[in-house]
């Protein structure tokens, strides 16, 4: 009985563990999480996606820009996975390059805007929580998560359009 | 000859039925499921009589596309066709989630389907196929929309508004958005952050509480805490044959990037090893999606064709380098 009963508790144990987890990411991540979103959100509306479109277009023919500020701007104003349809605004040579620059920056992104991507938080949360709890803050890292995203988003654009040329070439 | 084919949800599975006429125009079943043409696309195909592609390989104008195979786990691919009105057959057992989530419903998505789950019903009678016509009503509707709006622009016309309605209706319009942000917010919070916190923090207690956390610690930790150690997993996941399958969703990434977060809570790992970290585990981000991606900016199949491998064989070389950028990065952080 005393066995059985053993048993039992500390099969309950592994999920106690669990749900304190659980509930120290509810009560710590969430509600600053919610008023930061819906703040974002209620930007994004009030500037509106038209107004960011034509800038977009502006600015594709810039390689620099082309593979910083304009996934910066997709994936802030249109989130995961929406952002990849200002592909549109690059000429045809240049959307593999594009898309890669945009999808690398959907993750650096989450740090300091986890509107853009709050379906794929944990990336950044997970070891942000982690040094946290370690007694660390994590607002610096953030920044640096952010611009070394933006360095290497623009590597990637650059490198992978080169790539991309190779291949049309010798196809 | 066409037919007609019933596809049904599988165990455990979402939306549907769907029945699926197939048209001269449009009868391609489009395969996005991680290279090649599943067995399930390739079952529709033969019993309708149409034919399948492998999305990887090629894309095809959105209206003819008769309906989209997909294996999505829940943010991106299962959304994005039903947005474009295509039907969308999912392989894995995802109801209506992700960014998109409002776009799919049971008339045009079925997911958790297998072989057995698709049916014929009969030879395809001489009408339009459905997508043909929920494309119709999608030219319609914005239409209707304007006409609405020209009808209360002639209405307006010629009264000139008053200071204070136009203050309210200013006011009103940005709480209405305001309001709109909040609900869009919740919705996010319950459809994706709350579930995906809810699986892995279940998967961590069994972890910790079972002492496999100290296993992980004493064999792992060593290997992830290291420079050279980063840089072998990033090139690892940047392999071009792996990153499709550990991208979707982005879940292997979040669940190794909380697990090294427990790491670096009870120090481990240093903390100075965090920034290299983030970009370490992150270096087939995207990998899975890229056709559906490149077709979202609206790029020619030829372009799809050679882009998809120019992406993952630049991973190789960007991935690890990202890791080194971090690290040096990291100066003086921690």
């Amino acid at each position: 009985m005393e066995f059985v009963a053993k048993l039992a508790e500390g099969f309950m144990s592994l999920f106690s563990a669990g749900g304190e987890t659980f509930m120290g990411w509810v009560t710590g991540i969430i509600p600053t999480l919610v008023c930061l979103m819906t703040a974002v959100n209620s930007i994004i509306k009030l500037v509106g996606v038209e107004k960011v479109e034509r800038f977009a277009q502006k600015i594709t023919k810039y390689a620099v820009l082309r593979y910083t500020l304009l996934p910066l701007m997709a994936v802030f104003f249109l989130g995961n996975p929406m952002c990849y349809t200002f592909g549109r605004f690059c000429e045809e040579k240049y959307k593999p390059a594009y898309y890669d620059a945009a999808v690398s920056f959907v993750h650096p992104i989450t740090g300091l805007f986890p509107h853009a991507n709050a379906g794929e938080l944990f990336v950044w949360l997970g070891i942000a929580q982690g040094l946290q709890e370690a007694g660390l803050s994590t607002g610096g890292l953030a920044v640096r998560y952010f611009i070394v995203g933006l360095i290497v988003i623009l590597i990637r654009g650059l490198l992978t359009e080169r790539i991309y040329a190779g291949m049309i070439k010798n196809k | 000859m066409y037919k007609t084919i019933k596809i049904n949800a599988g165990d455990g599975g979402w939306g549907g039925p769907l029945t699926i006429t197939p048209t001269d125009k449009c009868f391609t079943v489009l395969s996005v499921t991680g290279g090649g043409i599943h067995p399930v696309a390739a079952k529709i195909a033969e019993l309708t009589g149409g034919e399948a592609v492998d999305g990887w390989k090629t894309t095809l104008p959105d209206d003819e596309v008769m309906v989209a195979v997909v294996d999505c786990g829940g943010t991106a691919r299962c959304g994005v066709y039903p947005k474009k009105g295509i039907f969308t057959v999912n392989l894995m057992p995802s109801g209506a989630t992700g960014p998109l989530a409002q776009f799919i419903t049971p008339e045009i998505y079925v997911s958790g389907v297998k072989e057995k789950d698709i049916e014929v019903l009969g030879d395809a009678p001489e009408v339009a196929a459905a997508p043909a016509a929920a494309a119709a009503v999608a030219d319609k509707g914005p239409k209707t929309k304007d006409e609405a709006k020209a009808e209360i622009a002639a209405a307006n016309e010629g009264k000139k508004q008053g200071f204070v309605v136009r203050l309210g209706k200013g006011v009103g319009a940005v709480v209405s958005k305001f309001f709109q942000a909040g609900r869009d917010t919740i919705d996010m919070v319950i459809k994706n952050i709350l579930p995906f916190m809810a699986f892995t923090s279940t998967i961590l207690g069994i972890i910790s509480a079972s002492g496999l956390g100290n296993v992980i610690a004493n064999t792992i930790a060593p290997l992830a805490g290291s420079l050279p150690g980063m840089l072998v997993i990033c090139f690892i996941c940047s392999l071009p044959f792996l990153s499709p399958i550990l991208g979707p969703g982005a879940v292997i990434a979040q669940i190794v990037g909380t697990l090294l977060g427990a790491q670096f809570a009870v120090g481990a790992i240093p903390a100075k090893y965090a920034l290299p970290a983030l970009f370490a585990i992150d270096g087939q981000v995207g990998g899975d999606f890229v056709p559906v991606g490149l077709s979202l900016g609206e790029a020619e199949p030829e372009t799809i064709e050679y882009g998809v491998p120019a992406v993952l064989f630049s991973r190789m070389v960007t991935g690890p380098l990202a890791v080194l950028i971090a690290f040096a990065f990291s100066v003086g952080l921690y």
